[in-house]
């Protein structure tokens, strides 16, 4: 029986970015295509164009470039209820189970809301009880460290029991900030792209368990060679290597709820 | 899967037995914005042990701040591995007589094979008056010359690093993290001097990048670093052998470019 990890990679997008990168992934096709080069075996994804553009066409065009696409996962980007610019939520969810989406992401910084109780209301509500993982980036607050992490604090406060998932939280060692909050929300999950920290793994896993880290890559801005070989030779055991590198991932989207 | 025989050993074993790993950018100790769980020297050496790491040369945390206890700190310490840890010695410009000092201490300390400047923390531009004599000592040796560059900075972009590359023909300057965020500025540099060279911390994790520098400036201008105790050597090494380059270049970036810079210049 193989025992070895199977990669499952949370943190992946594709699409043309604006500003463009050093080498892009322009298609499902290219990002299998280094899924396959670096040992991934599947990937929660999203779209450029629903955090460069809107959700409104990303979502769809997310839905559709994954179709039949039994490797890849996909997620989507929400926007404040008020506006009415996606479906209000008993149709959005159905939405959602329609085109196997599992997951959702928040862009705050690019599409200028406040990620909090007076803008989404009883719609993280629901989406805390039905447990969608909802994905942040590390620069959902801006680019200083600090205004993510209170927008982070802030949120947690308000919905205690969301699923919330900090994705690229940093490679300058952000333990001091994100400790309390793995300390203080059962349901609080880091992905560690660039959790780099020499020796980090291990001491947040003796610390803390294995079940609230989660495997990424930030592909494509970031390359997905750097995170596969660190938790291939990370010092924790192969259980907690295994669960990191996908079962805990399985698991989170194995519980949510959709009508 | 991506065939290199270096990926795969590094991917099954943690190290490779035919590409030891050579370190160029190195620190010690604790910093301030950051909780380090392995700073102490036998942590460190652990980690080169679990990677495959050959050498490595490195500059006190306590020396950027204090450089005379640092710099002390650095050469009690790499004194114990001989051969196995080498340092920079950190010249602060802000205090001209302790750093004349120090300067006058570098021959007697066999582990030094450099000089680590850092003008984004010390706060002084590259190309300030401050550092002249720092780089007239380095000119005088051939010293290497680490250097923090940081794209759009105002004490050390590859704007800074081109005028005393030029000025210093006799240096060999490395661009410690290639020059973050100008990476087509810095590989433009490394391209046109021979003297310059890119240094990997931090941006390696750029996707594409260690691509675009293989191409831009050639495989033989890139060595590695990751500024341990910070980061963990598979983080880095991970993104240079599955990076679309070829065998040659990862061997070359991995060890055979710094084991050639680093000639002549060890005296232990």
């Amino acid at each position: 029986m193989d025992t070895s990890p199977a990669y499952y990679d949370c943190n992946v997008s594709f699409g043309a970015n604006g500003a463009g990168v050093f080498r892009p992934c322009l298609s499902v096709e290219e990002l299998l295509a280094e899924m396959d080069w670096v040992g991934v075996e599947r990937a929660l994804v999203y779209h450029a164009l629903m955090r460069e553009q809107s959700p409104v066409v990303g979502n769809r065009v997310l839905a559709e470039s994954i179709a039949g696409q039994p490797r890849l996962a996909g997620t989507w980007a929400i926007l404040p209820p008020q506006t009415g610019e996606l479906p209000p939520a008993g149709e959005f969810f159905k939405a959602m189970a329609r085109a196997n989406i599992r997951a959702l992401w928040a862009f705050p910084e690019e599409h200028r809301y406040i990620l909090d109780r007076l803008t989404f209301g009883s719609f993280l509500d629901e989406v805390s009880e039905r447990r969608i993982p909802l994905l942040l980036p590390r620069e959902a607050g801006g680019p200083r460290p600090p205004d993510t992490w209170n927008l982070v604090y802030r949120l947690l406060g308000q919905y205690p029991q969301l699923t919330l998932i900090l994705t690229g939280h940093g490679p300058w060692g952000e333990d001091r900030y994100f400790r309390p909050l793995l300390e203080r929300y059962p349901r609080f999950y880091l992905e560690i792209s660039r959790y780099e920290l020499d020796c980090g793994l291990r001491e947040l896993v003796a610390t803390y368990g294995p079940e609230r880290l989660l495997y990424g890559s930030g592909f494509p801005r970031f390359a997905m060679g750097g995170p596969r070989l660190m938790l291939a030779q990370a010092e924790i055991g192969a259980e907690a290597k295994r669960a990191i590198a996908g079962d805990n991932l399985r698991k989170l989207l194995a519980e949510v709820q959709l009508p | 899967m991506n065939p290199s025989a270096i990926a795969r050993e590094f991917l099954e074993t943690g190290r490779s037995a035919s590409c030891p790993v050579v370190d160029m950018h190195a620190h010690y100790g604790h910093f301030m914005g950051i909780y380090m769980p392995n700073h102490d020297p036998q942590q460190m050496i652990a980690t080169m042990e679990r990677c495959g790491v050959e050498l490595m040369v490195s500059s006190g945390h306590t020396a950027l701040c204090d450089m005379v206890r640092g710099n002390a700190e650095m050469a009690e310490i790499t004194a114990r591995y001989p051969g196995r840890w080498y340092a920079y010695l950190v010249y602060n410009p802000n205090y001209p007589d302790l750093g004349r000092a120090e300067l006058e201490l570098y021959d007697a300390r066999r582990t030094f094979v450099g000089l680590k400047l850092h003008p984004s923390f010390h706060q002084h531009p590259l190309t300030g008056e401050g550092y002249r004599p720092a780089l007239e000592f380095a000119a005088a040796r051939r010293l290497i010359v680490l250097s923090h560059t940081w794209g759009g900075s105002a004490y050390d972009s590859p704007a800074h690093l081109a005028q005393v590359a030029e000025r210093y023909p006799e240096v060999t300057f490395l661009a410690g993290h290639s020059g973050y965020g100008q990476f087509e500025e810095c590989m433009a540099l490394a391209r046109e001097r021979a003297n310059v060279y890119l240094e990997l911390t931090a941006a390696y994790a750029v996707r594409g990048l260690i691509e675009r520098m293989v191409e831009v400036a050639g495989a033989h201008k890139i060595v590695l670093g990751y500024d341990l105790p910070w980061f963990d050597p598979h983080y880095a090494i991970g993104c240079v052998v599955m990076a679309h380059i070829s065998e040659s270049a990862r061997r070359a970036i991995l060890r055979e470019n710094a084991l050639r810079l680093l000639e002549g210049r060890r005296r232990v």
